[in-house]
C-alpha cells in the first residue's frame, strides 16, 4: 500500500520547521491556522516551550474567515499586536489551510510591514512537507535579509548552519559541537539557529567557514557562499574519529562534504533512519570506530547530492521495510520499533519524529568514542 | 519583459483576443508566451493549431519530479511558446489553487529565464472567483490588467467586479489596471456603456473589437482569426491598433 503511515509516526511539518528556526531570534511568529493546530508545535515539537520564552502565535482562522477570504481580520490583528510586544521581525507561517485558499502572505506581510515599520516575511509553507523545508526556507531568507554586508573574514571562524531542537535536541549536543571547535582553535562565530541573536546573523559575514549540521541549514551555507565566497562543510562531528576527519575538512577550507561517498558492505550490515546530514555523519561515525557498515535511510527528502554509495531515500514506511529486509540491525528512533520485530533494534530518539517522549533518553554522541563491545 | 493577465466574462472573448495578440506580436518578431490559467485548457487550442499539449497541472500529476519544460510547452503559430495550466476534473478538487501551482511549477521550471520573452499573457477565466484566480496578477507575474467586455451587462458588471478586485489588492504590489478592451456584442449604447464603466475606474479604454463572424470560420478551421483572414479587414485592423497599444 503506498502513501500509508500505518505503524510508525510522521516527521515534523514544515510549518514547525519555521518555527523551532525563528524561536530565539526574537520575532513574532505566526502560524495562520486553525486553534489547536499550534499545541502539536508546543507540546510535541519544541522542547523549549516552557523554559524559554519565544512569541509564537495562532491566528485561529475561522471557517467563515477561510471561506471569505478575510484577510483583513488577520491583519489587523498582526498590526494590533505586533504594536505592542514590539518584536524584531514578523514572520507569518503558511498551514494547509491557506495554502488551499491561495492565501498571498508575501503581499500580507509587505503591507503589515508598511503599517508596523517592522521587517516581516511571509513563508509559504503547507504543513503537507517536513520540516527540513521549513527550517531551510526560514533560514535562508533571514540571512538573506539580515546578513548583507561584508565584514572583514576573522581566520578560524566558524558559524555553524542548520542547528535547531528538532534535529538535536537540548541535550547539549550544539553546546558540544561548538565545546568542540573551541578545543581545536576555532572561534564559533554565529550558530543559526540555537543561543543566536539577529546581531549574531548580521556578522556571520566575518567568518572563514561555515559548518552545516544538518540539510535545514544547506540552502543558507549556499547563499553565504555566492554572497561572501565562505565556504561550507557539512558534517556532524559525532564520534571521536570521524569528529577528527571533519576537522581536516574544515581546515581545507573548501567547500565539501565531510564524508566519503564511497562506501563498502561489510559482513554487518546495519541501518540508521532518519535525516541526511546527522545520520549520514552518525553513520561514518560508527563506521570508523567499529567492523560495520551503516546505511542512511532517509524518510524526509531526496538529498542525492548528500548520499553515499548506499544511502537510500526511503518516502514511504512501504520502502523502509523493504531496505531493512536485507540488514543485521536498524538503529532508529524507538517510534520505528514496530517495523523491526525480527531484527536487532538500536534506540536512538529523534525530536522531529518521536516529539518529547523520548527526550530524556538521547545521547550526546558528539566527539565520544563510538567503539562497541 | 511586459507581462500581462487577461480578464473578462466567462465567454466574453478573452482567449479569442489573445491569441490574435499574441500572433500578431510574434509576427512582428517579439518572442511571445501564452499561458491559459482555465481548467478548461482551451486558450491555445487556435494558436497550436490543432497541436496537442499537455497541461502543467496533468504532467505533474503523473511524473511531478522528473518533469522537464519540454513536456509542457508546444510551440505554435508564428513561433508563440504555448502552455497551459490545467486543472482538476471538473466538480473536483480545487481549480483556483491548480493555477497557484501550475504557475509556480512554471516559475520553478525556469520558463521565464530559459526564453528570453518580450510578452507574456496570461488568460485566465471568467471571474476572478477566488485566491487561485488572482495569482496570474500577484507580484511576480503579471505588470498589467487588461479586461475583456462588451457592452451587455452582465459584462460589464463582471469587468467592474474584477476591477474592484484590482484596486482592492493595492499596497500588495499587485498589477495595475491597464485598461478595458471592448469586444463588441452590438448591443445598444454599447461604447458608450463601456466609456462609462472605464471612467469609473479612471482608467482607458485600449481597444475595440468589432464582432466578425470570420473569427467562428476561423476556429471552424482551427486557425487563428488573424492568419485565417487573407483581406485587410476592420476587424483585423482593430486588433492590430491593440497590440500597438500593448507595446507602448
Ligand atoms: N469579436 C468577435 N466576433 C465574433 N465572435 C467572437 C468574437 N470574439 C469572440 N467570439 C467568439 O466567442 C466565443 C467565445 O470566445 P472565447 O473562447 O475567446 O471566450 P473566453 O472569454 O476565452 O471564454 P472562457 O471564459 O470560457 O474562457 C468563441 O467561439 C469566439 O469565436
Ligand atoms: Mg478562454
Amino acid at each position: 500500500m503506498r502513501q500509508v503511515v500505518g505503524l510508525t509516526s510522521t516527521y515534523s511539518s514544515d510549518e514547525f520547521g519555521v518555527c523551532s528556526a525563528l524561536y530565539e531570534l526574537g520575532g513574532m511568529v505566526v502560524m495562520h491556522d486553525a486553534s489547536g493546530c499550534n499545541s502539536t508545535y508546543t507540546t510535541h515539537d519544541e522542547p523549549r516551550w516552557y523554559d524559554q520564552d519565544s512569541m509564537i502565535f495562532i491566528s485561529a482562522i475561522s471557517e467563515m474567515e477561510a471561506i471569505m477570504g478575510d484577510d483583513d481580520k488577520f491583519i489587523e490583528d498582526l498590526v494590533q499586536t505586533a504594536n505592542e510586544l514590539k518584536p524584531r521581525f514578523i514572520a507569518l507561517v503558511g498551514a494547509p489551510i491557506p495554502y488551499m485558499m491561495g492565501t498571498d502572505f508575501d503581499a500580507i506581510a509587505q503591507i503589515v510591514e508598511e503599517r508596523t515599520g517592522i521587517p516581516s516575511f511571509g513563508f509559504m509553507t503547507n504543513g503537507m512537507q517536513y520540516y527540513p523545508n521549513g527550517i531551510s526556507m526560514a533560514m535562508e531568507r533571514i540571512v538573506d535579509f539580515y546578513c548583507t554586508e561584508k565584514k572583514e573574514t576573522q581566520q578560524n571562524t566558524v558559524n555553524i548552519l542548520g542547528a535547531t531542537p528538532l534535529d538535536f535536541s537540548i541535550n547539549g549536543s550544539v553546546e558540544s559541537i561548538q565545546e568542540w571547535l573551541k578545543s581545536n582553535g576555532y572561534t564559533v562565530n554565529c550558530t543559526l539557529a540555537m543561543n543566536c541573536s539577529l546581531e549574531d546573523i548580521q556578522n556571520m559575514s566575518k567568518a572563514s567557514i561555515n559548518l552545516v549540521v544538518s540539510t535545514g541549514g544547506l540552502k543558507a551555507a549556499k547563499l553565504l557562499e555566492s554572497r561572501f565566497g565562505i565556504p561550507y562543510v557539512v558534517g556532524v562531528p559525532y564520534g571521536k574519529k570521524f569528529a577528527s576527519k571533519l576537522l581536516e575538512k574544515l581546515k581545507l577550507k573548501k567547500t565539501s562534504l565531510g564524508w566519503d561517498r564511497k562506501q563498502v558492505k561489510k559482513e554487518k550490515h546495519l541501518a540508521l533512519i532518519g535525516e541526511a546530514v546527522t545520520s549520514i555523519s552518525l553513520a561514518c561515525a560508527m563506521e570508523e570506530e567499529n567492523d560495520v557498515s551503516v546505511i542512511v535511510l532517509d524518510p524526509l527528502n531526496e538529498n542525492n547530492e548528500l548520499y553515499r554509495t548506499l544511502d537510500v531515500y526511503v518516502p514511504e514506511e512501504d520502502d523502509v521495510m523493504e531496505q531493512i529486509k536485507s540488514v543485521d540491525g536498524i538503529i532508529a528512533d524507538p517510534l520505528y520499533k514496530a517495523l523491526c520485530s525480527n531484527k536487532e533494534f538500536y534506540p536512538y530518539a529523534h525530536v522531529a519524529f518521536s516529539g518529547r517522549i523520548f527526550e530524556k533518553d538521547l545521547p550526546n554522541l558528539i566527539n565520544t568514542e563510538m567503539k562497541r563491545k | 519583459m511586459k507581462k500581462i493577465a487577461i480578464y473578462g466574462k466567462g465567454g466574453i472573448g478573452k482567449s479569442t483576443i489573445v491569441s490574435n495578440l499574441s500572433v500578431t506580436l510574434a509576427k512582428k518578431g517579439y518572442k511571445v508566451l501564452q499561458i491559459g490559467c482555465d481548467p478548461k485548457a482551451d486558450s491555445t487550442l487556435y494558436v497550436r493549431q490543432g497541436k496537442p499539449l499537455n497541461t502543467v497541472l496533468a504532467v505533474m500529476r503523473t511524473n511531478n519530479k522528473d518533469m522537464k519544460l519540454e513536456d509542457v510547452i508546444c510551440t505554435g503559430e508564428a513561433g508563440v511558446i504555448c502552455v497551459e495550466a490545467g486543472g482538476p476534473i471538473p466538480g473536483m478538487g480545487c481549480a483556483g489553487r491548480g493555477i497557484i501551482t501550475a504557475l509556480e511549477k512554471l516559475e520553478t521550471l525556469g520558463i521565464y529565464k530559459q526564453y528570453d520573452f518580450d510578452y507574456v499573457f496570461y488568460d485566465v477565466l471568467g471571474d476572478v472567483v477566488c485566491g487561485g484566480f488572482s495569482m496570474p496578477m500577484r507580484k511576480g507575474y503579471a505588470d498589467e490588467v487588461y479586461i475583456v467586455t462588451s457592452g451587455e451587462n452582465m459584462s460589464i458588471y463582471a469587468a467592474a467586479n474584477i476591477a474592484s478586485a484590482v484596486q482592492g489588492f493595492k499596497g500588495r504590489g499587485y498589477a495595475t489596471l491597464g485598461g478595458f478592451i471592448l469586444n463588441e456584442r452590438n448591443v445598444k449604447r454599447e461604447q458608450e456603456k463601456v466609456e462609462e464603466l472605464v471612467q469609473d475606474f479612471e482608467s482607458k479604454l485600449v481597444g475595440i473589437i468589432p464582432r466578425c463572424d470570420i473569427i467562428q470560420e476561423a476556429e471552424e478551421n482551427k486557425k487563428v482569426y488573424v492568419t485565417y483572414e487573407q483581406e485587410e479587414t476592420p476587424c483585423k485592423s482593430s486588433l492590430e491598433t491593440l497590440a500597438e497599444a500593448l507595446i507602448c
